[in-house]
């Protein structure tokens, strides 16, 4: 009889330690690596999809057709390694489990790291959800690129030449912040970007091989433009309630161009499209 | 059952229930792990693979035919391939038994040697498989991990579960996968690990940091509109259901008619000029409306405390900066007490939960009063409501009707008729 009381609390701390330290556990984190050796091939077809957490893409070694370490939530994605016929995706998938999770802390980041081959004629497609990537595309042999975000801060680089003539990179962002650095490297002959709200960072630096054009369309946000002196430029834009500093254009009836236009060896024409926002220029030496 | 096993009962339980720990080598440990399988096992929940301590490979041999059929000629489903594989890999001795289709199956470490070609899939179970020599096939190790050396072969694909795969120089014709085990990662490894006492410091600095904030903002408003804070309180105090009902459906209403202005604004060409400050327009006013009727409501709590208290002879002065002072104690004591008892596990949430639930009640009533009383510009609903059966004719006489002087109003008999 006096035991009630003890039992009584004993059966409650027992059954509220067991809730309590099972739902200590908000995640279950696995790894999943997938890669292929470079066996003559001579052109891949790449996709990437991620949807949340921290994506790195480099430039593969010379041995490695394409290469994939990701660490990923079993609870909500599955990861993802196909290969056929020069076709590879790679990247997470739904698992289709909640999508919705409440929980008291912060999640474990997901993490993937992705290796593309530079030895073979590339293209690219890749699509990004909640994600803070880093994407190094120099030295590679691009032939085209695309590049979806969503809600993402991302930095792409052509630190070095592209190694392969490129038809044309697409970007598109919604809510996102996009740096694109060196895209003089780049060789694309047209560059567009289509964005909702964000901020977009676009560097035309690099080693300009022939003349590009870029196609530029941004309802909501800043824009900062860096362009090469030696390149002439010749910028047209169609803006509402955004601003525009010219530093340096000189308007010549519809269009902005640079000093020297006509004397320069390579040419970049820039259709500008803004709604709201503002729009920066600065030159790089 | 007796009270006292029951006790006993939901101990154990409550251990069973609990995550096990990464690595169970001891007999404790193991028995522990057996005991959680077996009541999992009985409750349907997937049971957790065995933990086997790398390094401690089984003497190499070969696995008999005769159990499980294992499909390795497709490794592009590593999960599903590890969850098959899960059960049967568990037993061991002379239980151990698999069916490899056009392969074999081995114990402990395997090597081919740099004279030896093998025809068929591999699966290597609890041991590292080395490849000098030539595999015609898939390979796939489950607790070992893969190393294709210099000269070595392997046609097919090579898939390491729970392991690692080591390109030494090697041939792999297809594809390399590998897969780790599961780690659960627990709730609180995931944020910084803050002490109980750092974790009460920076929650109690939130808190009274949040409540000096809206106290400032409630003394400003009493300051420049005390007029409208009278009449939103006012409103709240007599017209309580209706103005928690307003804010329901105010808040309801909200994201709809942001979308409708936006949309109207951009449909009518001269609107889309407006458009950013329409909608700033738009937000500062559902923030004024919600704090401000907050504050209403805390002004009301805080105006019926003192007037009860003056009532029962207590001394003091009625004035609108203690009633807002006043009012607001009552969320900050539940919001005060989270901060202190937040990381308590349980009790911790459920304090929270009704701080929130008080807070998001105060705001949707004052949110409704601020709308029925057009934030404070209307009187309808700041005064009680007179049924016309109480309204005698003396009240009557000494209150003008529709602004007529009852004294000047035509026939001299307007009086409602007595009831009686």
């Amino acid at each position: 009889m006096h035991c009630a009381p003890i039992c009584v609390a004993v059966a409650t701390v027992g059954l509220l330690t067991g809730v309590a330290r099972t739902d200590a556990y908000a995640q279950t984190m696995r790894s999943f690596g997938t890669a292929r050796q470079l066996h003559g091939e001579t052109r891949l077809v790449a996709r990437v999809d991620f949807g949340a957490g921290s994506l790195r893409l480099a430039p593969a070694d010379d041995r490695t057709l394409y290469r994939m370490r990701v660490s990923y939530d079993e609870g909500r994605y599955a990861p993802v390694g196909r290969y056929a016929d020069s076709h590879v995706t790679l990247g997470l998938a739904s698992a289709g489990g909640k999508v919705l999770r409440v929980s008291t802390g912060q999640p474990v980041r997901q993490t993937a790291d992705v290796q593309l081959s530079r030895r073979v004629e590339l293209a690219l497609d890749v699509t990004l959800g909640a994600v803070e990537g880093a994407i190094e595309l120099g030295g590679m042999r691009l032939r085209e690129v695309r590049l979806e975000l969503g809600a993402s801060r991302t930095t792409v680089r052509f630190s070095s030449p592209n190694r392969a003539p490129c038809e044309r990179a697409d970007f598109s962002a919604g809510a996102a912040e996009l740096s694109i650095y060196g895209l003089g490297n780049s060789r694309c002959s047209t560059i567009r970007y289509a964005g909702g709200v964000g901020t977009v960072t676009l560097d035309f630096g690099g080693e300009w091989a022939a003349d590009a054009r870029a196609e530029v369309r941004m309802a909501l946000g800043q824009l900062h433009l860096r362009l090469p002196k030696g390149v002439g430029v010749r910028l047209r834009m169609d803006r509402f309630l955004a601003s525009f500093d010219p530093a340096g254009l000189v308007r010549r009836g519809d269009a902005y161009l640079s000093p020297g236009y006509a004397q320069a060896t390579h040419h970049l024409d820039l259709d500008l499209s803004t709604t709201i926002g503002g729009v920066t220029i600065a030159w790089l030496p | 059952m007796s009270r006292r096993s029951a006790g006993v009962v939901a101990l154990i339980g409550g251990l069973l229930l609990a995550p096990r720990p990464a690595r169970a080598d001891g007999g404790v440990g193991r028995m522990v792990h057996e005991i959680r399988s077996a009541v999992q096992h009985l409750a349907g929940a997937p049971i957790a693979p065995a933990q086997h301590p790398r390094g401690r490979s089984p003497a190499p041999q070969p696995i008999a035919a005769g159990g499980p059929t294992i499909d390795l000629s497709d490794l592009s489903h590593p999960v599903a391939l590890e969850a098959s594989l899960r059960g049967p890999a568990a037993l061991t001795g002379p239980s151990l038994k698999l069916t490899i289709p056009d392969g074999q199956a081995r114990l402990g470490d395997f090597s081919i040697g740099s004279d030896q070609a093998l025809q068929g899939h591999l699966l290597v179970i609890r041991g590292n498989a080395d490849v000098y020599g030539r595999l015609l096939g898939n390979l796939v190790t489950l607790d070992g991990d893969v190393t294709v050396h210099p000269g070595g072969t392997v046609s097919g694909d090579v898939l390491a579960l729970r392991g690692e795969v080591h390109d030494a120089g090697g041939e792999i014709g297809g594809e390399v996968r590998t897969l780790s085990a599961a780690t659960p990662v627990p709730a609180t490894e995931a944020r910084p690990a803050l002490s109980a006492g750092r974790q009460v410091f920076q929650n109690l600095a939130g808190v009274v940091g949040v409540l000096l904030t809206v106290t400032a903002l409630g003394f400003g408003l009493v300051t420049f509109g005390r007029h409208n804070l009278e009449i939103v309180s006012d409103t709240v105090i007599h017209s309580f259901g209706r103005a928690f009902v307003s804010g329901l459906l105010g808040q309801m209403l909200l994201l709809p008619t942001f979308g409708m202005l936006v949309v109207g604004l951009i449909l009518s060409v001269a609107g889309v000029l407006l458009l950013p400050f329409a909608v700033v327009v738009y937000v500062l006013l559902v923030v004024g409306g919600i704090v401000g009727g907050f504050l209403a409501v805390a002004h009301a709590m805080g105006e019926t405390y003192v007037r009860r208290r003056l009532a029962l002879g207590a001394m003091g002065s009625p004035n609108s900066y203690r009633y807002v002072l006043l009012g607001m104690t009552t969320p900050a004591v539940l919001w005060l007490a989270w901060a202190v008892f937040g990381w308590v596990p349980v009790a911790g949430d459920l304090i929270r939960g009704a701080a929130l639930l008080v807070t998001w009640l105060l705001a949707t009533a004052g949110f409704g009063a601020a709308l029925l009383s057009r934030a404070g510009i209307r009187h309808n609903f700041a005064g009680r409501l007179i049924p016309p059966e109480a309204l005698t004719d003396e009240y009557l006489w000494a209150t003008p009707q529709f602004g007529v002087p009852a004294a000047q109003r035509p026939g001299g008999t307007r009086t409602p008729p007595s009831r009686r």
